[in-house]
């Protein structure tokens, strides 16, 4: 590999960042010292882009190796393949976590082989045959205890934990997947050998198991949990055609259904090096770590970039309502379609939240739950269900016995109306922006909260200094700006309103 | 196949063959299975401790490098020492302390400043301690200080907070039944420490219904003095200057009645629980779930007892350690059966500690998790671990042990911790060398003492009618009534 461009790549970055120092003095406030300063952003030449921040409080360091991929990359049929992919990144690779991979692969193939019979012959119906398929079954279960005999468990995990590594897991959202862990930080060269290793050649071993794994979750996460099946009701009655619809931990039957070939296409598409974040925080050299990345990360095979998401969700015309019978108490979603990460209008969005719902003096506590009582809790988020395409403004609110959900509703559109009416006091504000300061204060002092701040902006708008820079946007926002969007956006077709009620008959999915 | 693919495949094993060590394609570093590092050195910062005139004991620890002062308090007070007809009057006073205004500033204005200062404050009474935390921006320290020492010395309880509080806490009882696995945790302790133990009991719509303002006045009195209280101090500060500050926010706080620890109501042993019985018992709570709630355990050990190094090893080894551990690796991966798996051992303090087993699994596969994890609670008592096992637990233990000095705040907590448990303030270090000394038969004697697979209550929440089993063959089943908030 030629070593001139990635040196002039550093020296780019490196200009950069002395260009932006003037103007982020000048408009951030002082009480984050030098956070731009201390970012070293390097870009390697398969397309990875590399953050690294220095802080020698403790021999530690924490990553985070964020992906531009989730559920917003699936489509019905393969809803939950993001998710099932991140869990299959734990088996291992060609190298790690088995005994013999050449031998596994005979086997790994009868399997999904097998698994493809199995499911030709279950789509047939009431047709099927149940013989047929038994005796797949049985086969299915004795190649799977063949292949499980060339696993080494948990092999990526123990390597990780025998050397000190902490907090090692992963997410998958609407929009991102995000790999992370805290270890001492002079086995960053192991770190970067398993880890560049898994991101290149993993092995979907264990698969079949691991969607079983993946069902008990949706089981937990949605299944039997009252807010879960109501926010999966909300966003898919919010999105018709945009895939913010879809389920991330994908829906039952689908996961059932998906294959092996549908999970390695999955990857190959999307984790291409261009597409992922490295984000490095901790006692590091930044030269030293970024000649490592480069002796590891770098040898991932750049990839073409992957298709973007074309759908876009047309304009609703009229409110939407929607009901879910669970046996609990009762719970109210209400949403606004609103522009996403990079429309002017969004820091808006942001202020308008902390407004309504940041601490016991927001607006929406201060009315619902204080002086009317009615709520148990109420909070807004400005992102639902990610930050990226357009989103929505969502408020929540469970409200307190003997109280309705229509009562709330009315409570909340008299707040969101006093938005339209009334201009923001100045203090209120002031207190926003104090709130954002302090906050950027105290994402210095942890090293995996700062690592994921900055993979998180980088991935989400193409720019970490966004932490920041965010903040002089939010700065900007002016009284009447809050007033024109409230009135833009919060009417009622433009609304999604979603509440749990129990069931007519008790016992369907009711308590005994 | 066609003949190319064929070809290709053959073509793939050969390149494999030709380089064994597959890693050397991917990284010259070669094979991190036998990488090997430095050990990570530690140097512990010194921590001073100063006992103000009043008896009020403060830990210093200054870390300057962001402008942010953290101080954090820690009361001898509790849950535990509430009267038992009104269980939840210790969570309502802290609350309430914190929401409630003071004799200088009402509850509203004190949330107004806190909150313009962009401060974060925090005020609770657990089971076993009371806590608050102060942390603020260097600049506004004066006056957070004293809204700090206001709340915790001469807090005014107002009546509509006072009202407030209460009515969260019923709508919070009331919303008990809609969160499964709150249930089977509650569900659980009350079965291992009994319904009326300090450590087993909950509050219920009636119990709070009894409580008063003039009652939460009363345990404030009771509980909160300088000599009751110990303040942890870490950011950006000079000690001198910081140790008069807090000499002006608390110094003229007279120590009333000495509490000591010694003169708090003793906690009765744990005597009417099923974790008392010679026999296992199975506890069946019915609730139309796909998916089983399981809890398996029973009582343990202090966190001073001698052998609490090789049951926390034992507990990371059995289920403690996620991804790494037996119960994930067979539970969880090899047998699909659950997300969540896992074993905990919580050392006691004021009473016994508890060791527990858990896992979430669909209701057909109930009786075959449990089997599983009995199945490996009586593993640990019949052979010893693997040498590789005991390795891989001390290793990650020796290994993340700096984690537990990474920051100054944590530092400080854990001496608070210590110093309120009686604990010797180098505990964590002396549990380091213990580790370092561990051997297997070590554990396998621990295991046999303290692990009772023949005796532990068994908690399943969940729709019985499709267990694949009935749990009957784990012991005597009792079905339970849920009786929310009553």
């Amino acid at each position: 590999m030629n070593r001139t461009p990635r040196q002039r790549d550093l020296c780019f970055v490196l200009g950069l960042l002395l260009f932006s120092t003037p103007v982020a003095a000048a408009t951030s406030n002082a009480t984050a010292p030098g956070l731009e300063e201390r970012v070293v952003e390097y870009r390697l030449a398969n397309g990875l882009v590399l953050l690294l921040m220095e802080r020698h409080q403790a021999p530690i360091v924490a990553v985070n190796l964020t992906y531009r991929v989730g559920g917003v990359h699936e489509h019905n049929g393969i809803t939950g393949v993001a998710h099932l992919y991140e869990h299959m990144a734990f088996k291992g690779s060609r190298t790690i976590g088995v005994t013999d991979a050449r031998k596994e692969q005979p086997f790994l193939e009868k399997l999904d082989r097998l698994a493809e019979a199995m499911a030709v012959e279950k789509a047939k119906g009431p047709a099927s045959d149940q013989t047929r398929l038994a005796a797949l079954r049985k086969q299915f279960t004795d190649v799977e205890a063949q292949a499980a005999g060339f696993v080494v468990p948990a092999e990526l995990a123990t390597l990780y934990q025998r050397h000190g590594g902490v907090g090692l897991n992963a997410t998958t959202g609407k929009v991102l997947t995000r790999y992370f862990l805290s270890f001492p930080a002079n086995r960053l060269p192991l770190w970067a050998a398993v880890e560049s290793d898994r991101m290149a050649h993993a092995v979907l071993r264990e698969f079949y198991k691991e969607k079983q794994v993946v069902l008990e979750e949706r089981r937990m996460r949605t299944d039997n949990s009252p807010s879960g099946r109501l926010h999966e009701a909300f966003t898919a009655a919010a999105f018709q055609a945009h895939p913010y619809g879809l389920p991330v931990i994908g829906w039952s039957s689908d996961l059932e259904g998906l294959s092996k070939a549908q999970t390695e296409a999955f990857f190959q598409t999307h984790y291409g090096p261009a597409n992922a974040v490295l984000a490095i925080v901790g006692d590091i050299t930044p030269k030293d770590v970024i000649a490592l990345v480069e002796q590891t990360f770098g040898r991932l095979q750049a990839r073409p970039p992957s298709p973007p998401v074309l759908t876009t969700e047309p304009p609703q015309a009229g409110e939407r309502r929607v009901e879910v019978e669970y046996d609990a108490e009762p719970h109210l979603l209400i949403g606004f379609h609103k522009p996403g990460a990079g429309h002017p209008d969004d820091a808006v969005f942001d202020v308008i939240e902390s407004l309504l719902s940041d601490g016991r003096t927001s607006r929406l506590h201060k009315r619902l739950v204080q002086e009317q009582q009615r709520a148990a809790s109420v909070s807004a988020f400005s992102n639902y269900p990610g930050a990226q395409y357009p989103n929505l403004f969502v408020i929540g609110a469970t409200p307190r016995a003997p109280h309705s959900t229509t009562e709330i509703e009315q409570s909340l559109h008299e707040e969101l109306a006093r938005l339209k009416n009334e201009p923001v006091a100045p203090r209120e504000m002031e207190k926003i922006l104090n709130q954002i300061d302090a906050g950027l204060v105290r994402s210095l002092r942890s090293n995996s909260g700062m690592a994921s701040r900055l993979a998180y902006f980088q991935a989400i708008s193409g720019n970490w200094r966004e932490t920041v820079t965010l903040r002089d946007r939010i700065a900007k926002v002016s009284p009447e700006d809050i007033r024109r969007v409230a009135a833009q956006y919060f009417t009622k077709s433009n609304r999604i309103v979603a509440t749990l009620v129990r069931p007519d008959k008790p016992g369907l999915n009711g308590k005994p | 196949m066609t003949r190319r693919s064929v070809f290709m495949a053959w073509l793939a094993g050969w390149l494999l063959l030709s380089a064994p060590s597959a890693f050397a394609q991917t990284t010259p570093l070669g094979d991190p299975r036998t990488m090997t590092f430095d050990p990570v050195t530690i140097t512990v910062p010194e921590v001073e401790r100063v006992v103000l005139e009043n008896g009020l004991i403060v830990y210093l620890l200054p870390d300057r490098e962001l402008p942010l002062v953290t101080v954090s308090a820690m009361i001898r007070t509790g849950a535990i020492y509430e009267p038992a007809d009104k269980v939840g009057l210790a969570g309502l006073t802290g609350a309430v302390m914190r929401t409630g205004g003071t004799a200088r500033f009402t509850g509203d204005q004190g949330d107004e400043e806190l909150e313009f200062l962009a401060a974060h404050l925090s005020m609770g009474i657990g089971s076993e301690n009371g806590a608050a935390t102060l942390d603020i921006l260097k600049k506004d320290l004066p006056r957070g200080l004293a809204i700090f020492a206001d709340m915790l010395r001469a807090p005014a309880f107002e009546p509509a907070k006072v009202e407030e509080a209460k009515r969260q806490a019923l709508e919070a009882i009331r919303r008990r039944p809609d969160n499964p696995s709150g249930i089977a945790s509650r569900e659980f302790r009350k079965l291992l420490f009994g319904i009326a133990h300090p450590l087993g009991r909950e509050s219920t719509t009636d119990s709070l219904s009894r409580i008063t303002r003039d009652d939460m006045v009363a345990f404030h009195q009771k509980f909160f003095a300088p000599n009751t209280l110990m303040l942890g101090v870490t950011g950006d500060f000079e000690k001198p200057a910081m140790l008069e500050a807090l000499r002006q926010a608390f110094g003229d706080w007279q120590p009333q009645q000495p509490i000591q620890a010694a003169a708090l109501p003793a906690i009765p042993p744990v005597t009417a629980s099923a974790a008392q019985g010679e026999s296992r018992s199975v506890h069946v709570l019915r609730q139309p779930l796909t998916q089983t709630h399981l809890r398996i355990g029973h009582l343990s050990v202090k966190e001073d007892d001698p052998d609490y190094v090789a049951l926390a090893l034992l507990d990371d080894i059995l289920g403690g350690n996620s991804f790494t551990s037996r119960l994930f690796r067979d539970v969880r991966s090899r047998q699909g059966l659950a997300y969540a798996v896992g074993s905990r051992l919580a050392p006691g303090n004021a009473g016994p500690g508890i060791f527990m087993l858990h896992a979430l699994t669909k209701g057909s596969s109930t009786h075959q998790a449990l089997s599983s994890m009995l199945n490996h609670m009586e593993r640990l008592r019949q052979e010893p671990v693997s040498s590789e096992e005991l390795q891989l637990a001390k290793d990650a233990f020796l290994n993340s042990f700096v984690f537990s000095f990474a920051d100054a705040g944590q530092i400080v907590g854990r001496l608070m911790a210590l110093d309120y448990h009686g604990l010797p303030k180098d505990f964590l270090q002396r549990f380091r060398d213990r580790v370092v000394r561990l051997t297997k038969e070590d554990l396998l004697r621990v295991a046999r003492q303290h692990l009772h697979p023949d005796r532990v209550v068994i908690l399943a929440v969940g729709k019985d009618d499709e267990f694949e089993k009935p749990l009957s063959t784990f012991g005597p089943i009792t079905v339970l009534p849920l009786k929310p908030g009553s």
